[in-house]
């Protein structure tokens, strides 16, 4: 069974030289560092971070996304279309982000992602997976001064994001993550969000999996198989329920079910063998090939040597669920 | 006009200086004692409310000195917390987060000494603040409590004592700050059970500070929490929700955020005046306290000071026309 980190990992830790990124933005901000400096900062930090990622045990991995300052304006500021608004916090995280507000037509004027996704690729020991934000969670959580209407202004974001999308295919990318945690919360949007994921993977020929979190995801469950992507990683933290509606109904073949077990926004640490019997529990019902196991949501609303502990744990019962679930079956 | 209108006031805290910063980082690194510290924290204590002094303020906060992260200073003063490695709230901003551990139990007065010390500085009434209990859950880590609302209730009984020792010290203002509640709507009930527990049978002016969130999805729900006074950014959304108020009264006391506190620019005069009097459209000005849209610790002294001139000015000429 595949472990995966699933995006975000946190950037800094303690002591001086696990905080190096952060002196290195300070120093940025106030003029005393080039762009190319602070990238630098990045490049190392993001070889870090895959090895860190690597030596949990998973299997795949992000480039921990150390160089977004948030999941929004990481793509708004680099789209055409956008101004920088107010100050929201970001979901119920006690975490905050600059509204994105449209103020013209959304369009892909340059690549966003891919120089990053080079970069992590050439220093990772594990398959690398690009994360984008979905068009529906960005026109979700952006401000809207151009368009006037939801639908419009996603199908436009889901048109330039095809673009990145088909960008990082090129680049060598083979798989890619479009996170939509915001459907979580309005999954009464599950048809908007099906027709705008028809536009964002048009001409995308490696598996596309959807990341769901922060929210309920058993509302989308009857739903997912008839999207067109190869997998969808699932928080089955935020709602418990989502384990035993996916192990008694799992969603039809042959998405692939990513599961999210192991709680990343709380530092109480799981034990390995409750999450492999999480896992198993579905893997036995829904074929083991197509179980994967992941964290509820990317794992940068913890500590880093906490991070590190949760991803061994998560790479540890992915190995026991997947040896009970084989066993099982010979 | 009653003396009671348009009262101007803060949030709770203000900037820093830059003493006091390095005091921290000296403690951090064994090169100064706790009581220097302290020494410094006080002496940025007196400079802030001398400041609220010289700009006319009606109701003053003592600044927050002496906490760190609003959530973390009260768990690191209870019972039943840990405090956790640095997580990122937002761009490059980094804070400990608490950790519940075990049950929650107040070990003792938390903020009565410093509100006591920072009344006797003024003769003008000092607001005690607290973080109140929902937000103190929900931006915790929990390793102890079996639901949220096991532990949002106890450290609503804990803080209730807090509440009740600062009121039998004299604080006749006491603000129990709510941010998190604007988030989850299906949270607000809770949120409103823990807050009946920490103001029962308190009478001093109750108040609470929420922002940044989705309020037109908890109003005028949230007026049921028992607090007589609401201090809510305003100005970050250009004063439009204070046309809520025309389909659902506004039926407690309101405190209009009158200042983006996010931004280095320094509104205009006009802007805040405009908010002010849009929002007597709605409510008599007894029943209007004029803010900034939040705490003011994000923004250089010299900011801060210059967003408060601006809004004691506003608020002059508002009381000028009526």
């Amino acid at each position: 069974m595949i472990a995966s980190a699933l995006g975000s990992y946190p950037r800094i830790g303690e002591g001086a030289e696990a905080q190096r990124l952060r002196r290195a933005i300070q120093k940025f901000q106030a003029g005393g560092l080039t762009r190319d400096e602070l990238r630098a900062v990045e490049d190392g930090v993001t070889a870090e971070v895959l090895g860190e990622q690597a030596a949990a045990g998973v299997d795949w991995v992000t480039d921990g996304l150390v160089r977004w300052e948030d999941g929004q304006t990481h793509f708004t500021d680099r789209l055409h279309g956008f101004r920088r608004g107010q100050l929201l916090r970001y979901f119920d995280t006690n975490t905050y982000y600059r509204q994105p507000v449209a103020v013209g037509p959304v369009r892909w004027q340059g690549p966003i992602a891919i120089e990053d996704f080079r970069f992590a690729a050439a220093h990772s020991t594990q398959p690398v997976r690009p994360v984008v934000t979905g068009p529906y969670t960005l026109a979700r959580l952006c401000a809207d001064e151009h368009y006037h209407d939801l639908e419009a202004f996603a199908l436009d974001l889901a048109r330039a994001l095809n673009t990145e999308l088909r960008g990082l295919e090129a680049a060598g990318a083979t798989m890619l993550q479009v996170d939509e945690p915001a459907l979580t919360w309005h999954p009464e949007d599950e048809p908007l969000a099906r027709r705008l994921l028809a536009q964002l993977v048009g001409g995308v020929t490696v598996p596309v999996w959807v990341a769901l979190y922060l929210g309920p995801v058993t509302p989308l469950l009857d739903r997912v198989a008839e999207w067109p992507v190869a997998g969808v990683w699932l928080d089955c933290v935020t709602e418990p329920a989502a384990v035993a509606r996916l192990a008694a109904r799992p969603p039809a073949e042959p998405l692939r079910l990513g599961l999210g077990v192991v709680d990343a926004r709380n530092t109480r640490l799981e034990e390995a063998a409750a999450l492999s019997a999480t896992l198993a529990r579905v893997a036995e019902r829904a074929g083991a090939d197509r179980v994967a196991a992941t964290t509820s949501a990317g794992l940068e609303f913890l500590p880093r040597q906490r991070a590190r502990e949760k991803l061994a744990r998560l790479a540890e019962a992915a190995r026991l669920a997947g040896a009970a679930v084989s066993g099982k079956g010979a | 006009m009653r003396d009671d209108a348009l009262l101007t006031s803060t949030i709770g805290s203000f900037p820093k200086p830059e003493y006091l910063t390095k005091a921290r980082a000296a403690l951090a690194q064994g090169k100064i004692g706790e009581a220097e510290l302290k020494a410094a924290e006080e002496r940025a204590t007196r400079e802030t409310i001398a400041l609220q002094e010289e700009l006319g303020l009606d109701v003053l906060v003592d600044g927050e000195m002496y906490r760190g992260d609003m959530a973390t200073y009260f768990a690191e003063n209870t019972d039943g917390f840990a405090v956790s490695g640095l997580v990122r709230s937002y761009g490059n901003r980094y804070y400990r987060k608490p950790i519940l551990t075990g049950p929650v139990r107040r070990r003792g007065p938390i903020t009565v000494e410093w509100w006591k010390w920072a009344q006797s500085l003024t003769k003008k009434p000092m607001k005690a603040i607290i973080t109140g209990p929902y937000t103190m859950m929900d931006w915790s880590f929990d390793e102890h409590y079996a639901s949220r609302r096991e532990a949002c209730l106890d450290l609503a009984r804990a803080l209730h004592e807090e509440v009740r020792d600062l009121e039998a010290a004299g604080a006749r203002w006491i603000q129990i700050d709510e941010p998190a509640l604007s988030v989850r709507v299906d949270e607000l009930d809770l949120a409103i059970a823990a807050m009946a527990i920490v103001t029962e049978g308190i009478r001093a002016r109750t108040l609470t500070h929420i922002c940044y969130g989705t309020f037109e999805q908890i109003y005028p729900r949230l007026l049921d929490l028992a607090v007589d006074e609401f201090d809510l950014a305003m100005a970050d959304t250009g004063f439009a929700l204070v046309d809520h108020f025309g389909k659902h009264p506004f039926t407690k006391i309101f405190g209009l955020g009158v200042f983006d506190v996010h931004t280095h620019v320094v509104e205009p005069v006009a802007s805040m005046r405009a908010g002010i009097e849009k929002t007597l459209r709605y409510l008599p000005p007894e029943r209007v306290t004029v803010v900034p849209d939040c705490g003011l610790k994000t923004r250089t002294w010299d900011e801060a000071k210059d967003k408060l001139v601006h809004l004691v000015a506003a608020v002059k000429q508002v009381r000028e026309g009526l």
